[in-house]
């Protein structure tokens, strides 16, 4: 620890709870992509840069470890920078592509918009407390809309971070960019420091949330949820793809978050316990589903040499282990039973529910009841968009040459998705262990006690005492491999061997062209939400009248934060610069009588109040 | 052995529910036939169907892999495992302990996701064309499902099927209006999970109307024999979680013999009931065009939300 004690500035770490809930979804996450990089930086262009990729991966671990341990204004914003700027670096790897320099400019910028707000943020709380250490800071009372402003800055410098929407723009440019391991690891564990954020600072930094800003994280964790799967349904880029399926992620870790602080707000602390730990169990959830995914991803990325969904297929036969991986890994992030992704949604939607079952005001009851239906709507649209990830990439026939030859990837990459993989079965199976540790964490936040009844045993959990609700799920896991051994009886009765022919082709042949598209897949509900998308098609047939012999098909969906929020807020930025140009006329003489005029100004303002 | 005390009401239970499913889907087709002065197929056609295709040979695509085999058994084992969840003729379910409405949404989801998935695997378009159509009507039939459940649910004070249906039967029926709104919701969301008409054909093999035929066109044999004995059940689960949280009178409070019989046959009664409103909705309504299904899903979530709104608010 480092300390001047004149100035009072010290740059000191120390680790709570909360912290270490964090720094156990790293250290969970950043053994297996290490193993991953291993064998991920030996191929192509990457191997000419694995010195560098190694390099500032470790620093972007050492910084992110940092950020969760750091006890005080100052380590912790030495942390944030020292991450953001090293994963700006390892997102421009391939910097010979201009769309991967843009997407480095963009998280650099979005970023440093953060790190100003996180800067005003820190700066008002130190002015009210004295110090620059969390525990003083945290004590520091303050009141009315300085209190309100605090909460805003802080929200907007970790949104950015997290990738909430409005705030995620850069998120869908940043991750596929990126080297596949750095993916996984910036969705799984790096964004998370921004939710890390939000938990610490915005939750229960500021004494007791208002009730209007447990509104505004709900409502923002349910747009971010809707949309951020909406969005991630139109992608045609594998990693794009997740990328979008990360900010609905950090949508239903918000939506917990957000519940959790409508409960503080109420000063139910029971309640609010089951929020928190429902966001906090998605973290790592997320985390390790993710992971696998990216890291899926980007062996498949290698293998076929493509990140297009149209032109892969067939790829579950030639690389086996990778298809199986990312099915669990599918399956997880759908939020279906017996994986990890049911535990934490079922965890939400009691904390919904039992919140409506309490409270007696409409406005409370009327939100938890939307957010409910939303959430609903967004696992189904999720499992939706994994189909047709799965499907597209690996069943049927390839689409292209790339996937045509693709091999499976060396062991030292598929082993870190079985890890994972298998967490994923363990943490849906066993969500008794997670919530006991969790109830631990959550009941070293003020204003939050859990209910003893939380955790029933290893394989149980239950919203709080009594009947509402409880969760066994291996209990469904045996029921359901009962099932499974019924239907193999049933397939028994056959008196023939299996034969194998062709595919009815409808008296055609059938080919990889004639294979449903990923386009095709999603169409339905791109035309269904086309209020939301606002898609335009453009269809070119070349060829005489009647007889076609090309047609061209171009079909592109409206990015509407990009085009009516960033579009017009650049705009104006680059405006005003202009308009300030007139100062900076790059006179020396006009500089110095700007020197001499702000002296006066100052010694007038200083001077004059005493 | 705390297993084996579950195991074996949930066998029984699991093995009526299979035992009827196909006599649930042949009243049906009789019913609507009758409707339409026909005669019909006999009512044990479903059974025989099902003994044939199990005997068959079954042929797969040199194409498809091992997710195409796994995908019917995990739909079928699914909906096998959900009716261990629902209560059918006591006031209870065998498998209660394991989870209530969400576990019981979710495993069949998971049915779902795998049989479509599957259905992407032989690369023929039909299949990809219906599993496209399954998860989106799924994906908007989803929210309306949660919600009507949740209203039953936030009324009766728990999520878990058992504890609802011994709570509703010990108050007996309220017949508030917001209960209508909830049953109305539910039926809508019924007619789209069973895939009836208005949303699917059942009886349809053309390729521009089908949605759960295409996705399964390819099976054959004891495959197809799964899916279609999973899609039977699936659709019993959802008719008798309909009549016994609604109407749970009736509904055996104790394992005397006396009270399942009673039990049995008000059940046969209610189910018999509510197979004659599908068949009504199915006879005197055209498919609707695909893309006319978000409004019917649309406004069973709104029935869904006033019946919450109603009651609560």
């Amino acid at each position: 620890m480092l300390a001047h004690p004149a100035s009072g500035f010290a740059l000191g770490y120390g680790v709570d709870r909360l912290s270490a809930w964090f720094l156990l979804v790293l250290s969970v996450l950043a053994v297996p992509i290490s193993v991953y990089s291993l064998g991920y930086l030996r191929h192509g262009l990457l191997q000419r840069r694995s010195v560098f990729v190694s390099v500032v991966f470790s620093i972007l671990l050492g910084a992110v470890e940092l950020v969760f341990a750091a006890d005080g204004a100052v380590s912790f914003l030495f942390a944030w920078e020292l991450m953001a700027l090293a994963n700006a670096a390892l997102v421009a790897t391939e910097h010979e592509s201009r769309e991967v320099r843009r997407a480095a400019f963009l998280y650099l910028a979005m970023s440093h918009v953060a790190t100003g707000c996180l800067f005003a943020a820190f700066l008002t709380l130190s002015a009210a407390s004295g110090s620059m250490s969390f525990a003083t800071l945290q004590a520091a009372s303050l009141t009315g809309t300085p209190r309100h402003v605090a909460f805003g800055l802080f929200f907007l410098g970790f949104g950015v971070k997290a990738g909430v929407i409005p705030l995620h723009v850069w998120l869908p440019e940043a991750h596929p960019a990126a080297p596949s391991s750095i993916s996984a690891l910036m969705s799984a564990v790096v964004i998370k420091t921004g939710v890390y954020g939000l938990f610490r600072f915005c939750a229960f930094g500021l004494g007791v949330p208002s009730p209007a800003w447990a509104v505004l994280v709900l409502l923002c964790g349910a747009a971010s949820a809707v949309l951020g799967v909406l969005y991630a349904l139109m992608q045609h880029d594998l990693k794009r793809l997740l990328a979008y399926h990360s900010i609905e992620n950090i949508g239903i870790i918000l939506l917990g978050l957000g519940s959790g602080m409508l409960a503080l707000s109420s000063g139910r602390a029971e309640l609010a316990a089951l929020g928190i730990v429902a966001g906090l169990y998605h973290v790592l959830n997320h985390a390790v589903f993710k992971g696998l995914l990216f890291l899926g991803a980007g062996g498949v990325a290698i293998a076929s040499g493509t990140r297009q969904l149209e032109e892969m297929g067939g790829l579950g036969k030639r690389m086996p282990w990778t298809a199986l991986f990312f099915l669990v890994g599918a399956a997880a992030i759908s939020g279906l039973p017996l994986l990890n992704g049911f535990a934490s949604e079922w965890l939400l939607f009691q904390a919904f529910l039992v919140g409506f079952h309490l409270s007696s005001e409409v406005g409370g009851r009327l939100l938890l009841l939307v957010t409910s239906a939303l959430l609903a709507l967004t696992s189904a649209l999720a499992a939706a968009c994994f189909v047709k990830a799965y499907g597209v990439t690996f069943l049927a026939l390839p689409r292209g040459e790339g996937a045509a030859k693709a091999r499976e990837s060396p062991w030292l990459m598929l082993a870190p998705q079985a890890f994972l993989a298998v967490l994923c079965v363990l943490l849906g199976l066993f969500p008794g262990v997670v919530v006991e540790t969790l109830r631990g964490v959550a009941s070293s936040l003020p204003g939050v006690r859990p209910a003893p009844e939380l955790a029933r045993s290893v394989f149980a959990i239950a919203p709080g005492p009594g009947h509402f609700d409880h969760l066994s799920p291996l209990l469904l896991a045996a029921a359901v491999l009962l099932g499974l051994g019924v239907s193999l009886v049933l397939s028994l009765f056959a008196g023939y061997p299996v034969r194998r022919a062709a595919t009815w082709g409808c008296g055609g042949e059938l080919s990889a062209r004639t294979e449903y598209t990923a386009t095709a897949f999603s169409k339905p509900l791109m035309l269904i939400f086309s209020a939301i998308y606002r898609p335009t098609r453009e269809v070119q047939a070349v060829g005489e009248a009647y007889f076609t012999r090309e047609v061209t098909y171009r079909s592109e969906i409206e990015p509407t934060f990009e085009r009516f929020v960033y579009g017009p807020l650049t705009r104006g930025v680059l405006q005003a610069a202009e308009r300030l140009k007139v100062i900076q006329a790059g006179s020396l003489h006009a500089y110095l009588a700007y020197v001499l005029l702000l002296g006066i100004v100052l010694l007038l303002w200083l001077g004059g109040g005493g | 052995m705390s297993l084996l005390r579950w195991l074996g009401p949930g066998a029984l239970q699991a093995a009526l529910l299979l035992a009827l499913a196909p006599l649930l889907r042949g009243a049906i087709k009789k019913m609507k036939a009758a409707f339409q002065t026909r005669q019909g197929p006999p009512l044990l056609q479903g059974y025989y169907d099902l003994l044939k295709l199990l005997r068959k040979e079954p042929v797969r695509s040199e194409v498809a892999s091992w997710v195409f085999v796994a995908g019917p058994r995990v739909y079928f084992a699914t909906a096998v495992a959900a009716t261990a969840l629902v209560p059918v003729l006591f006031a209870g379910a065998p498998l209660e302990e394991a989870g209530g409405i969400l576990a019981f949404v979710g495993l069949l989801a998971l049915g779902r996701f795998f049989l479509a998935t599957a259905s992407l695997d032989t690369g023929s378009p039909c299949g990809g064309m219906g599993g496209s159509r399954e998860m989106t009507v799924a994906a908007l039939a989803e929210p309306a499902l949660m919600l009507g459940l949740f209203s039953m649910a936030l009324w009766g004070g728990s999520l878990n099927l058992g504890d609802l249906v011994r709570t509703t039967a010990h108050r007996g029926p309220s017949a508030h209006p917001s209960e209508l709104l909830a049953a109305a919701a539910l039926f809508l969301v019924l007619i789209a999970e069973a895939g009836r008409i208005p949303v699917d054909n059942p009886a349809t093999h053309l390729e521009l109307t089908m949605i759960h035929e295409a996705m399964v066109l390819e099976y054959s044999g004891a495959d197809l024999a799964l899916v279609e004995w999973g899609s039977a059940l699936k659709e019993l689960l959802f008719m008798t979680l309909l009549v016994n949280l609604f109407f749970p009178l009736g509904l055996a409070v104790t394992v005397a013999p006396v009270a399942f019989v009673v039990a049995a046959a008000l059940y046969a009664g209610k189910l018999f009931l509510l197979a004659v409103g599908v068949t009504l909705v199915e006879t005197t309504n055209a498919k609707l065009r695909f893309f006319r299904v978000p409004e019917l899903m649309a406004l069973s979530l709104g029935l869904g939300f006033l019946a919450l709104a109603i009651r609560f608010l």
